[in-house]
């Protein structure tokens, strides 16, 4: 436990000392605002309408520019969610081709640590730092939420906003968890990055491929998709299933690491 | 009793043998230069004895612990500087040395003392707060060596200790790893051979994965020299020019 506290707190440090945090933080706060903007626009633009025509006469898919909370926020999660699939491989890419790399690692396998260790500490220090850059953006609904207005009290919904949000942590988890393995596999941390990408996108737009299989190939690939599973969770909707969903991934890809950080001793 | 004991350790990258048969053991506060022309399988030898890598047949024991059957025994035994100084670059040295001795054991409440300690035995206090990437060659070196210390293992397994430094460090490590004796059981590898005779008693030379000489320096330099004291030099020289 100390070991892997020690680990951990070594590895958000180093995160700190590099530039490449600080890329990914303004990559993750300019995207998103860019977005975050834009859809403060498109917000505007269809209450005007709705002024205008009341929203029986707009088109039924405008409905969710209704509140705030639909309008903007959910969308947001949906672009941070992106985001985070194209920062989280380079943010995880360093955990173990690092070490190998300046061969650390060779310190790191003979000292009395054991490989559960480093791993459990490797991936809190990941988490940490997925958690800095995706906390980051809990900005947006709190500027919402002081500037914005509604005619039903609150601006916000926050119960749905922090559920997205939930759903968002638990997504870079499950990235960062993917990501350390790839990286354990190799000392190059452009091909950890790279392979990291390789696997989160297909994984991500599974369910574009599902559309044109038969059942039950379909519900299966439909289950498996990160796009369907996150999809509840952004909405607000809270049920067992993606939690389960990507609890499981997370601990089948940090297993899959102990045991290659393990498989040294066998090489 | 033997703190370190090899037998039969063999080790094979596919085809190639790197080490074969290796039979030794070495004595608790003994210092043995370990010898051999690059290439001979000195490194993986080391490796194999701090259980970084496992061996293709035969057993290493340290401390009367198998390497390989109770890893965590003999880790928590062994201090060990590998070939290339393991540091991180962005760290300080004391951040670093504080990290190591947390993964090491050490009790919360000695780090600093331990740190000092091993600061005051390599030279490397004066660098204390500076970061590891802008120091010099010579004390990444040290740092290295440091990070060896921490928590006084009982065996010390040091991978050419003395690369890097000039002749003035080279000493200072010498009469450093000379203090060593009686207390640690060390194994230093270096090819450096004057290094070997200020600091060791007893040599092992390997030549091609194979021990071609184990003994005490007088007796080799007696023996091959025909009646006379020849260097360890001439020693070397002789056994390894297959």
């Amino acid at each position: 436990m100390r070991n892997t506290l020690a680990i951990a707190r070594k590895e958000l440090s180093i995160y700190f000392s590099k530039p490449w945090a600080y890329i990914v933080f303004m990559a993750m706060v300019g995207l998103s605002s860019f977005f975050f903007v834009a859809s403060l626009q498109s917000f505007k633009q269809v209450q005007e309408l709705a002024r205008a025509f009341t929203w029986a006469r707009l088109p039924p898919e405008y409905a969710m520019f209704k509140n705030l909370t639909d309008g903007v926020v959910v969308q947001l999660w949906g672009v941070v969610r992106i985001v985070t699939l194209f920062v989280a491989p380079f943010l995880a890419m360093r955990l173990f081709a690092e070490e190998k790399r300046q061969k650390t690692f060779e310190l790191m396998m003979t000292l009395p640590v054991r490989p559960t260790e480093l791993v459990l500490g490797k991936y809190l220090g990941g988490l940490g730092i997925i958690s800095a850059t995706l906390g980051l953006t809990i900005l947006f609904p709190v500027t919402i939420s002081i500037f914005g207005r509604s005619e039903s009290g609150s601006a916000l919904e926050w119960s749905t906003v922090l559920l997205g949000y939930g759903g968002l942590l638990l997504w870079g988890a499950t990235c960062m968890a993917i990501g350390m393995f790839v990286s354990s596999l190799t000392e190059s941390q452009m091909l950890a990055a790279l392979l990291t990408f390789a696997i989160l996108l297909p994984w991500m737009l599974l369910r574009g491929l599902g559309q044109t299989a038969d059942e039950p190939v379909r519900s299966i690939i439909n289950y498996l998709s990160f796009d369907a599973q996150l999809e509840d969770i952004t909405k607000g909707v809270l049920n067992l299933k993606p939690l389960v969903f990507f609890g499981s991934v997370i601990l089948f890809f940090v297993v899959l690491t102990q045991r290659s950080v393990e498989a040294q001793r066998w090489a | 009793m033997h703190m370190i004991e090899v037998n039969n350790l063999t080790k094979r990258y596919r085809d190639r043998v790197a080490i074969d048969h290796l039979n030794f053991s070495v004595e608790q506060g003994e210092i043995l230069g370990f010898l051999g022309p690059n290439g001979a399988g000195k490194t993986t030898t080391m490796k194999i004895l701090a259980g970084y890598l496992p061996a293709s047949e035969g057993s290493a024991k340290v401390a009367g612990f198998d390497v390989f059957e109770k890893p965590m025994e003999v880790k928590r035994r062994i201090g060990y500087l590998p070939e290339v100084p393991p540091l991180y670059p962005e760290m300080t040295v004391t951040g670093y040395l504080k990290y190591v001795a947390t993964l090491k054991g050490v009790p919360s409440g000695q780090i600093r003392g331990e740190v000092q300690r091993v600061g005051a035995l390599t030279g490397t206090a004066q660098v204390m707060n500076r970061v590891i990437q802008n120091l010099s060659k010579g004390f990444r070196q040290r740092v290295g060596i440091a990070q060896a210390l921490l928590n006084s293992p009982s065996v010390l397994i040091l991978d050419e200790p003395t690369e890097g430094l000039d002749p003035t460090q080279r000493a200072e490590v010498r009469s450093l790893i000379r203090g060593l004796a009686g207390k640690h059981t060390v194994i230093l590898s270096t090819h450096i051979l004057p290094e070997v005779t200020m600091t060791c008693e007893k040599v092992l030379i390997i030549h091609q994965g194979k021990i071609v000489a184990f003994d005490q320096i007088k007796n080799l330099s007696q023996a091959y020299g025909g009646g006379e004291q020849v260097s360890l030099e001439e020693v070397f020289i002789k056994l390894t020019a297959a």
